[in-house]
């Protein structure tokens, strides 16, 4: 009891004394977190927007002109049996005429000098959510070219795999830079526990002259280290919210892309204490890497 | 009687000079044994081997049974908690009290609570400065201080007490002061082997005196062998 005490007393002692440089490290620390924080935060509501985005992709499968109504039968109950398939709405000549003039009613005169209606009738279909992945859309698209009575597939493919391909380079970056900067933490603090240790060598022999463990030398060290990152941690997810805050606020007060205002969103909960446990083992990796450097706590 | 430190043709080399040379010794157990010789003789190469903090380049050394010429590192704290050391360098924290001083090997150890209390109380008694334990180390005088680390080291019952020229910042009365506590601990049953080269020290013991000249072991002598102290 009395010894983990003396511990903890310790590593809060080593941080009193070197209060600057401990400062000093928790708030680059914060800064640097904050950076790969940025690109995390952007990936994550990138992939909710990609989610969101798919849930409303509905497939547009146009029908040959004059189809004889077997042959149109014949494809819906294809289509209805298809087990990518959720949903099924058709839409006549007809129908999609009237839905033209309503969305375009200044260029409807264009489709009276026509005579004929000129519309194809088609098919809305709504994917099952399980398949609408970019490859498996694609694929189940090409299939369904091939059907007949089919005259073609429409869908916003090409938007789709375009965000997919961003997300992934996005994801590439987080990954690149959390590399870099989470590198540059762990050195930083490493710096700050090489500090404590340089300042405290004469302590530190007498506790070996005493008969203390490797162990018990360097656990102030590996406590100061982890409280480090965690504080640098949670700071850094301080600054992130608050940046986070001040953009959705820009987004409303400027009025524009009010669509996307309620689908960003900070980190849950989980993911925050995952991440403040993350800035404590990069904390706990600065102090190991310093303690194999200066050599210290040797029996 | 179980000789409780033996040297077996020791020889060390610092720098391709030799620190000391086919040094072979036995202590007993319960024997208080003095280490003379002059400054480079070898007395503090040879104590910092004992607690393993220095190996021999030739020959074996057993400490209380144990083979400090191959004792795993893992191992060296626990033989260190057996032989207790006072030495030039390990000075006092300056920023705890004389009692968290004396305290720190049994923190070390996990002691509990009430251990701690009560032996650290009975060392800084032995050492007759428990009346200073609330203070920090600076506020005492040099004897005073000595004493603490003194009260440090026996404050776990070790079987064996290391003490490098305990005497050398202190006057004769100091000094002689310091030798009676030695006697005394002696007499508690620690053994304990006192280097120093302040010929004065003589004086105050009449007991074994091994001598080092330039890292060898030149003769030996038992003072008043048989006289109580
Ligand atoms: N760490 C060291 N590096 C180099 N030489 C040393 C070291 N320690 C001791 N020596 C040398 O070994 C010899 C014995 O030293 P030491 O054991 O300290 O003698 P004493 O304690 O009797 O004064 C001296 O010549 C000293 O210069
Ligand atoms: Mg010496």
């Amino acid at each position: 009891m009395r010894r983990l005490f003396y511990l903890v007393r310790e590593a809060w002692a080593n941080m009193r004394i070197n209060r600057t440089t401990t400062i000093v490290a928790v708030l680059t620390t914060a800064f640097t977190l904050a950076c790969v924080g940025i690109f995390l935060l952007l990936y994550v509501n990138l992939r909710n927007a990609a989610g969101s985005l798919q849930e409303d992709v509905k497939v547009m499968v146009y029908l040959e002109d004059r189809l004889p109504g077997k042959a149109m039968q014949e494809l819906e109950r294809k289509l209805r049996t298809d087990r990518m398939v959720d949903g099924l709405l058709f839409i006549s000549k007809e129908q999609a005429l009237g839905e033209f003039r309503v969305q375009f009613p200044s260029e409807s005169h264009l489709l009276e000098g026509l005579g004929e209606n000129p519309l194809p009738a088609s098919f809305v279909v709504t994917l099952a959510s399980s398949f609408r992945s970019p490859d498996a859309m694609k694929g189940w698209v090409e299939r369904v070219q091939t059907m007949e009575g089919v005259a073609k597939v429409d869908y916003n493919q090409e938007w789709l795999s375009l965000l997919a391909e961003l997300i992934g380079y996005i994801e590439l970056a987080a990954i690149g830079v959390g590399i870099l900067l989470s590198a540059a933490a762990v050195t930083i603090i490493g710096n700050t526990i090489r500090l404590a240790l340089l300042g405290r060598r004469e302590e530190i022999e007498i506790l070996r002259s005493i008969g203390a463990t490797r162990t018990f030398i360097r656990i102030p060290y590996f406590l100061e280290g982890a409280v480090l990152g965690a504080c640098g941690s949670a700071l850094s997810l301080g600054i992130l919210k608050f940046a986070f805050e001040l953009f959705r606020q820009q987004i409303q007060l400027t009025g524009r892309f009010s669509g996307i205002e309620g689908m960003i969103s900070f980190f849950p909960l989980s993911v925050c204490l995952a991440l403040i446990m993350v800035g404590m083992g990069l904390g706990f990796a600065g102090s190991v890497v310093s303690l194999l450097r200066v050599g210290e706590g040797r029996p | 009687m179980d000789a409780i430190i033996q040297l077996i043709h020791v020889s060390k080399w610092h720098n391709r000079k030799a620190a000391l040379s086919d040094v072979t010794l036995e202590i007993e157990k319960g024997e208080f044994v003095l280490l003379m010789g002059a400054s480079g003789a070898g007395k503090s190469t040879l104590l910092r081997m004992l607690i393993g903090e220095e190996q021999p380049d030739e020959g074996q050394i057993f400490v209380h049974g144990r083979n400090v010429t191959k004792i795993r590192p893992t191992e060296i704290p626990y033989l260190r908690r057996k032989v207790g050391a006072v030495f030039q360098d390990f000075r006092l924290l300056p920023k705890k009290s004389i009692f968290d001083n004396v305290a720190l090997p049994l923190i070390v150890q996990g002691a509990s609570e009430k251990d701690i209390r009560r032996k650290v109380t009975e060392a800084l008694r032995a050492v007759d400065v428990d009346h200073k334990k609330d203070q920090l180390p600076n506020s005492l005088s040099t004897g005073e201080q000595q004493r603490v680390c003194i009260a440090r080291a026996i404050v776990n019952g070790p079987v064996v007490l290391l003490a490098d020229e305990p005497t050398g910042n202190l006057d004769p009365e100091r000094t002689r002061e310091i030798m009676e506590l030695f006697k005394l601990i002696n007499a508690r049953g620690t053994t304990v082997i006192v280097a120093t080269h302040d010929l004065h020290v003589l004086n105050h013991v009449n007991r074994r005196v091994i001598t080092l000249v330039q890292g060898v072991l030149l003769s030996e002598r038992r003072i008043g062998q048989g006289v109580g102290v």
